[in-house]
């Protein structure tokens, strides 16, 4: 507001009278009123991603549970006594394997929903309304929907495929070690996929028209179209998105909380759901804060060659 | 018809020369069979809500007699009202919160390179985390300062949560504006306030709005945080109050069928009422 006296003088006097020290002023007065306006957003990702780091690391150290921290320096024994136990490191392989899983059957299934309504002839808006829907859901309750559908007693999976003939007796998918892993995948697939879809879609719409004329001129059949211009061209879009699915999908929770609890055994526990219960459970805050750091290690280290493998394709097609 | 109609599209766009009708054929499957799968759940769980418990477990798609009493039954036996004004006050005080912090934030990163390279980057990192990261440390932290079991508490930390989300969405519609405007504001003189509430947040009102709304929900839709910082009726919110069903000896499955659509209710209302702004939000990212 203060600058109101003089701005105006300086557009009379023209660009050469004096104008170059006062721009130079009002933009050092820009950049620091810049930074006073960007100090709250710094502030807030200190309190809730630095402030839990630093927390963390020293939690990691110490012997502390739910009621007492710091109740004493244990060193790096929780590093070590976690990356021996089998439970630990295989919820961090499940994890890495549903990240991956998921986002490789949600980018496969979502492109070709994107496909679709993009040439969908009519009802392309309802389309795009109903496929909204699955991602507005609230995890807790996507997995409620895949309770009901896979549940033993009355759930429609197992109605169906024994009304088909398919099965005598009634399965139970979740409590099944080989598929309830699948299942809890499954169920991820079909929140996620819309999401995919939809940035897939607006992609799409970004690919310049000529080339598909020129190439139609050529003879080029339509899957050769999208095996040879569509796919490539929307890879650095793809990839983008996938990185993003693929941080989501080690974030999952809710899902795992509500279907399977973890189980059976062991065969749904995720990273995020085996660390929640070893501070819920066993109340040792210190383990699960060396194991909260290594998982976040390892979701970087997942993440970081499909970042790069973005890059290298957004270099190669410009 | 809708053959003819479909073909004749095609000749324009994409299958030139393709023997018509297995394609349209195809997709007209494909696109029938997407749709149900997406909204098949949905409707089963419609169906759950008006059977009986006895009518649930035989399992058919459609219940025998329609059974209404699973919605009163519900309203009155877990506090579905409660649990729902929760969920509604801290994600709408969350996504204000979240506005508030990141729309001027924004605006200064991008337009005025505030905080170089490093800050976007950085901003984006903190994402990339698992929320459970923050949950210990958060937890100790609210506990502290009194802010645990508190729907202020909640809004603070969902208020925090979404702004690296509000950031990357609202950067690219900031990017979008044409810069002369505001340019051309200041030269008439201009303030760094006025610019940023006169010319700036006006023209970015839809970008402002969809980041709002996908904030809204993902604040809505958190479960983790909630059901680790909340811990009495009062301040439990919709997912947590679901999730406690889960500890039935019997699950009531009607009823909390009843109360998992009563949830889905106000979000399924504002995606269908903005889904405009909801749909270039969440493809904001991808068209830059």
């Amino acid at each position: 507001m203060a600058e109101l006296d003089t701005a105006p003088q300086r557009t009379r006097e023209g660009p050469q009278a004096g104008g170059r020290w006062v721009g130079a002023l009002t933009r050092d007065r820009r950049r620091l009123i810049g930074w006073a306006v960007v100090m709250p957003l710094i502030g807030g990702l200190i309190v809730f991603a630095v402030y839990p780091f630093i927390y963390l690391i020293f939690l990691s150290f110490s012997d502390s549970n739910l009621g007492t921290l710091f109740r004493g320096w244990v060193g790096a024994e929780h590093y070590t006594d976690s990356i021996g136990q089998a439970k630990f490191t295989s919820s961090l392989l499940r994890s890495i394997v549903f990240a991956l899983m998921t986002t490789l059957a949600s980018v496969i299934l979502g492109v070709c929903v994107a496909l679709l309504i993009d040439r969908a002839v009519k009802g392309r808006q309802i389309l795009r309304t109903l496929i909204l829907l699955p991602l507005m859901t609230p995890p807790i309750t996507v997995a409620v929907m895949w309770q009901l559908l896979l549940m033993p007693k009355g759930g429609w999976l197992n109605s169906f495929l024994m009304d088909m003939a398919l099965f005598s007796q009634p399965v139970s998918f979740l409590g099944s070690p080989t598929m309830a892993f699948p299942f809890v995948c499954l169920a991820d697939v079909w929140q996620w996929t819309p999401f995919i879809a939809l940035m897939t879609y607006a992609a799409l719409q970004t690919l310049p028209e000529d080339i598909y004329e020129a190439a139609k001129l050529d003879g080029a059949s339509g899957p050769a179209m999208f095996w040879s211009i569509t796919l490539p061209m929307l890879a650095p879009a793809l990839l983008a998105i996938a990185v993003l699915k693929l941080v989501i999908a080690f974030k999952v929770f809710d899902l795992v909380f509500v279907l399977t609890g973890g189980g059976p055994g062991q065969a749904t526990t995720v990273s995020s759901f085996y660390i929640y219960r070893v501070a819920i459970q066993q109340f040792d805050i210190g383990a699960a804060a060396a194991q909260t750091l290594m998982f976040a290690v390892v979701v970087g280290l997942v993440t970081i060659p499909f970042t790069t493998a973005h890059d290298f394709a957004e270099k190669r097609l410009s | 018809m809708t053959a003819v109609r479909a073909r004749r599209f095609d000749g324009g766009t994409w299958l030139s020369e393709a023997p018509v009708d297995l394609w349209t054929l195809a997709r007209w499957t494909g696109t029938a069979a997407v749709v149900l799968f997406f909204i098949f759940p949905m409707i089963f769980m419609l169906m759950v809500s008006f059977k009986t418990q006895p009518d649930i477990a035989s399992g058919g798609f459609i219940p025998e007699e329609w059974f209404w009493q699973n919605y009163p039954d519900a309203w009155n036996s877990v506090a579905v009202g409660t649990y729902l004004r929760n969920s509604i006050v801290a994600a709408a005080l969350g996504a204000l919160v979240t506005l508030v912090i990141a729309v001027p934030a924004t605006h200064a990163i991008v337009r005025y390179r505030v905080g170089g390279k490093f800050l976007p980057a950085f901003i984006l990192a903190t994402y990339v985390a698992p929320p459970i990261v923050a949950l210990f440390p958060l937890f100790f932290l609210l506990r502290s300062i009194g802010l645990v079991n508190s729907l202020f508490g909640m809004a603070l930390v969902y208020g925090v949560m979404n702004l690296p989300v509000a950031f990357w969405l609202l950067s690219s519609f900031v990017r979008r504006l044409p810069e002369e405007l505001e340019d051309a504001a200041r030269i008439d003189g201009a303030g760094y306030g006025s610019v940023l509430f006169r010319i700036t947040i006006p023209l970015l009102m839809p970008g402002i709005i969809s980041t709002g709304i996908i904030c809204l929900i993902l604040a809505y839709n958190e479960f983790l945080l909630a059901s680790f910082l909340t811990r009495s009726e009062s301040t439990q919110t919709l997912p947590v109050g679901l999730s406690l069903y889960q500890g039935d000896r019997q699950l009531r499955y009607g009823q909390m069928s009843v109360a998992s659509l009563i949830g889905i209710v106000p979000v399924y209302l504002l995606a269908m009422f903005f889904q405009r702004w909801l749909i270039r939000g969440l493809t904001a990212g991808s068209s830059r």
